[in-house]
């Protein structure tokens, strides 16, 4: 396949644990019968995306936009540049959720959009990728003083790969809040950039992978600290059975000039086979000598203190563990504030975690 | 806040004591680098031949590579063509007695405080604790106390250059093992052209009666050193191993590119203590030494254990992970740091644990203190292969700022594919806290002695991991960035 030669190799640090033979394959899978999938009980936009092509009948565009769009310099980035979607809201305006499905029936698919917010705005985004091929995604996000946005994407294509690259310049104030849930049997690759641009501003950045047969996931996150009293939060749940491997790399910068800045990172893997594989890089940069930066990494199997209470108390092994993973997992996906779309997460991550355990 | 930065700063700036130069006659093997270098240091050693074919063999091997550029520091290119890759003292080596050691030489481990004198002293007083010194001069070790009582107790302790000739099944047999000769760019460059270094090998049962001790110190202008030590502790030996290193202020760079190698057999502990404290250069970044240094245990046998204890405080560039690789059942991995950067100083240190062994085990301590200009990066790996059951690790990474003009970085890599493991990692950057000052000065401490014991505090659990004698210079040593730190 000739489409992934100009990526970067896995010699390349930020690429180490990129399955980049898995997205070759991905783009070479057969054509495959274009699947269904609904949309949430939630009013304001639809829209429906076909190897990334919008289907004008099921859509309902709204506020959202069609438009050329560039797409930056980043290996993955920029071969999505070209016609994408658009979500602009000036200050205080404040739209229902948008609602994005991406089906994916064959070869490669590329596509971008950006999502603007003037000063105070407030919207939601729900993105659900399924089908089989390659989804190629670029997106880039800027929020204007205290602007918020709420992001929650799950990749739940059988088979394929789905590749996200993510600009997001968070201004003064302003929040941005992204969950990933990974819980399809694709690989991917969620490689972000995302910099807290203004005084204040907020970031939580994390989700859930959830891996089984020979699935590879990873996610590569890099937060900047550009100016002063920001808060990032990057909360990356792993679950890795079979032979498969997930890979969580988030970094947090703090530059020169930032100070008071509180950065988080927990990484956390959870081993359910021993063919398995969790590898995590919870990193840190930081050039400012007032900040408070912590991470975390654990990896492992289920606590057996935990898993014998539960037993203890009647309850059989298999729902001990299954009620124990999905605790684990909640970690992440619970960071989701909107009810109907948490309620849609977890039960994709069940789904998942029984048909695993 | 503005009087305790400039107290900090005047103590981080103290001078670098190490600096002087002696004035010593010596050979040079001719500037450059080429078969011809590798074929004269190995003649100059009186070394067999396949010794020099394995030189060769790395030599080749090297000039295919290309050096490593992953690690978070900005190397100037390397003219590897301009510098001397063998200095000898014009003195004959092979020494009666250490009175004929050149008296240059000799004063030159006076001012460095290497007690060979003060041993040979302390040898007959009873109870005295006993260190044996082998001192590495540019590419030639000097001196090599104790030889005699370590051969009683069956520990062989000698140069390497030495051990070649005289004990070649011993050091065929392990030589590359650990650092195999393409491991890295650094390492391969070392192989073809290592000078000298430190052999020691503790027979099965024998706890070596003393510490073993060698000091580097780099002297000679445009002379790049490259030792190499390989340590074997056989069955249920046990060896501590103490090592430090300094050269004279230069305007240039030079480069240090050593290889240890350390074997552990069945139940076998080896204790490895570094105090580096090479020229860092001056405050504008203009000289010093660049560390490229790669250290690894093999801990081969079951229950056996290797420790690693370094504090950092000198080099230009530091690029050195010291790694253990837990093959054994039960074997254990530890590695304590502490690394101290200032001015324009660059560190890229870290470990590496690999777990091969059913319920090997390892710890990491590592406490980074940036100060200046500088730039202080942990990196490291732990790494658990399938096979490996009932892994624990612990990772502890903390970062001290001292200044705003620092950065303090943390890699850690994580790599499990065995569910039964139990890794833990946990980092935290922060400078000192107004509560701990405030806490320490209203006990009347003033603010230099306050901070001091919070920075003492910060680095205590790798200090006293040192062994006493080197437990003292590493307090002077931090001292010259601790005494004062601020937040």
């Amino acid at each position: 396949m000739t489409a992934v030669f100009d990526l970067p190799s896995t010699r390349e640090e930020a690429w180490r644990w990129a399955d980049l033979g898995g997205l070759a394959a991905a783009a070479a899978l057969a054509p495959i019968a274009r699947p269904e999938a609904d949309f949430l009980d939630l009013p304001g936009a639809r829209l429906v995306f076909v190897d990334g092509v919008l289907d004008a009948e099921r859509s309902m565009l709204r506020r959202v936009t069609l438009q050329a769009l560039e797409a930056g310099d980043h290996p993955l980035g920029r071969r999505a540049a070209g016609q994408g979607w658009s979500l602009r809201l000036d200050a205080e305006a404040a739209a229902d959720p948008v609602q994005i499905i991406h089906i994916a029936t064959s070869g490669e698919s590329h596509l971008p959009s950006e999502i603007v917010l003037g000063d105070d705005a407030v919207a939601e985004v729900v993105e659900t990728f399924v089908g089989a091929g390659w989804a190629n995604r670029f997106t880039r996000v800027s929020l204007g003083t205290g602007a918020r946005l709420m992001r929650s994407v799950r990749l739940l294509q059988p088979a394929g790969f789905v590749s996200l690259r993510e600009e997001a310049t968070i201004g003064a104030a302003a929040s941005l809040v992204t969950i990933f849930l990974g819980a399809g049997g694709q690989g991917s690759r969620i490689d972000a950039t995302l910099t807290l641009a203004g005084d204040g501003a907020f970031v939580d950045y994390g989700g859930a992978l959830l891996t089984r047969d020979e699935q590879r996931q990873e996610c590569a996150v890099a937060v900047h600290h550009a100016e002063p009293n920001g808060t990032s939060r990057q909360v990356w749940r792993a679950v890795a059975a079979d032979r498969s491997q997930a890979s969580l790399a988030a970094r947090a910068e703090v530059a020169r000039h930032a100070q008071k800045t509180d950065g988080e990172q927990s990484l956390r893997g959870l081993l359910l086979d021993r063919t398995a594989t969790v590898n995590l890089k919870p990193e840190l940069e930081i050039f400012a000598d007032d900040v408070k930066c912590a991470h975390g990494a654990t990896v492992g199997e289920l606590d057996a203190r935990a898993l014998f209470y539960l037993e203890s108390r009647g309850i059989p092994p298999a729902r001990a563990e299954a009620l124990l993973t999905h605790a684990f997992v909640a970690d992440a996906i619970g960071r989701i504030g909107h009810e109907t779309v948490r309620d849609a997460f977890e039960a994709d991550a069940d789904a998942w975690l029984e048909a695993a355990l | 806040m503005a009087t305790k930065n400039a107290e900090a700063l005047a103590a981080v700036s103290k001078k670098y004591e190490w600096g002087f130069a002696t004035e010593v006659e010596q050979d040079f093997a001719p500037k450059g680098l080429s078969e011809d270098t590798v074929r004269y240091i190995s003649a100059k050693k009186n070394e067999p031949q396949w010794m020099l074919d394995w030189r060769l063999k790395a030599y080749r091997q090297w000039l295919e590579m290309t050096p490593p550029d992953w690690a978070k520091l900005s190397i100037p290119p390397i003219d590897y063509q301009d510098a001397y890759y063998y200095a000898e003292p014009k003195q004959k080596k092979t020494l009666a007695s250490l009175d004929e050691l050149d008296p240059e030489i000799r004063r030159t481990y006076e001012k460095l405080g290497i007690p060979i004198e003060e041993q040979k002293v302390l040898a007959g007083v009873e109870g005295a604790r006993k260190v044996a010194v082998d001192a590495v001069f540019d590419s030639v070790s000097v001196a090599t106390t104790f030889r005699e009582e370590l051969k009683a107790a069956g520990v062989i302790f000698l140069s390497i250059s030495e051990a070649i000739r005289e004990y070649p099944d011993l050091v065929k047999k392990w030589l590359g093992k650990v650092v195999p000769q393409h491991d890295n760019y650094f390492a391969t460059l070392n192989s073809a052209v290592f000078s000298d270094g430190t052999f020691v090998y503790v027979p099965a049962g024998v706890r070596c009666p003393m510490e073993l001790s060698t000091y580097f110190r780099i002297n000679a202008e445009n002379t790049g050193q490259f030792e190499r030590t390989l340590i074997v502790a056989d069955k249920g030996a046990y060896v501590s191993y103490l090592e430090g290193c300094t050269a004279p202020m230069r305007d240039e760079n030079q480069l240090h590119a050593a290889v240890v190698e350390l074997v552990a057999l069945d139940d076998a502990e080896i204790k490895y203590s570094t105090v580096q404290n090479w020229y860092p250069g001056d405050e504008n970044g203009v000289g010093g030494i660049y560390n490229f240094v790669t250290k690894r245990a093999l801990c081969q046998g079951r229950n056996s254990k290797v420790s690693w204890t370094q504090v950092e405080t000198g080099s230009a560039i530091t690029w050195k992970y010291p790694s253990c690789v837990l093959a054994g059942e039960n074997s254990v991995g530890e590695f304590y740091s502490v690394a101290v950067t200032n001015h324009r100083q660059q560190a890229d240190t870290g470990t590496k644990m690999i777990h091969l062994g059913k319920n090997s085990r390892s710890t990491i301590v590592s406490k980074g203190i940036s100060a200046g200009r500088s730039d202080n990066t942990y990196r490291g790996l732990v790494r658990v292969a399938p096979t490996a059951e009932g892994v624990r690790n612990f990772t502890q990474c903390d970062s001290l700022l001292l200044g705003d003009q620092c950065g303090a970085h943390t890699v850690p890599y994580i790599e499990v594919k065995n569910p039964s493991a139990q890794i833990e990692h946990e980092a935290t950057t922060s400078k000192i806290s107004e509560d701990q000052l405030f806490y320490a000065m209203s006990r009347g401490l003033d603010q230099e002695a306050a901070v001091a014991l919070i920075v003492n505090g910060f680095a205590r659990e790798v200090l006293q991991q040192l062994p006493m004698e080197f437990a003292v210079e590493a307090q002077k040593l931090l001292g010259i960035s601790l005494e004062g730190s601020v937040g």
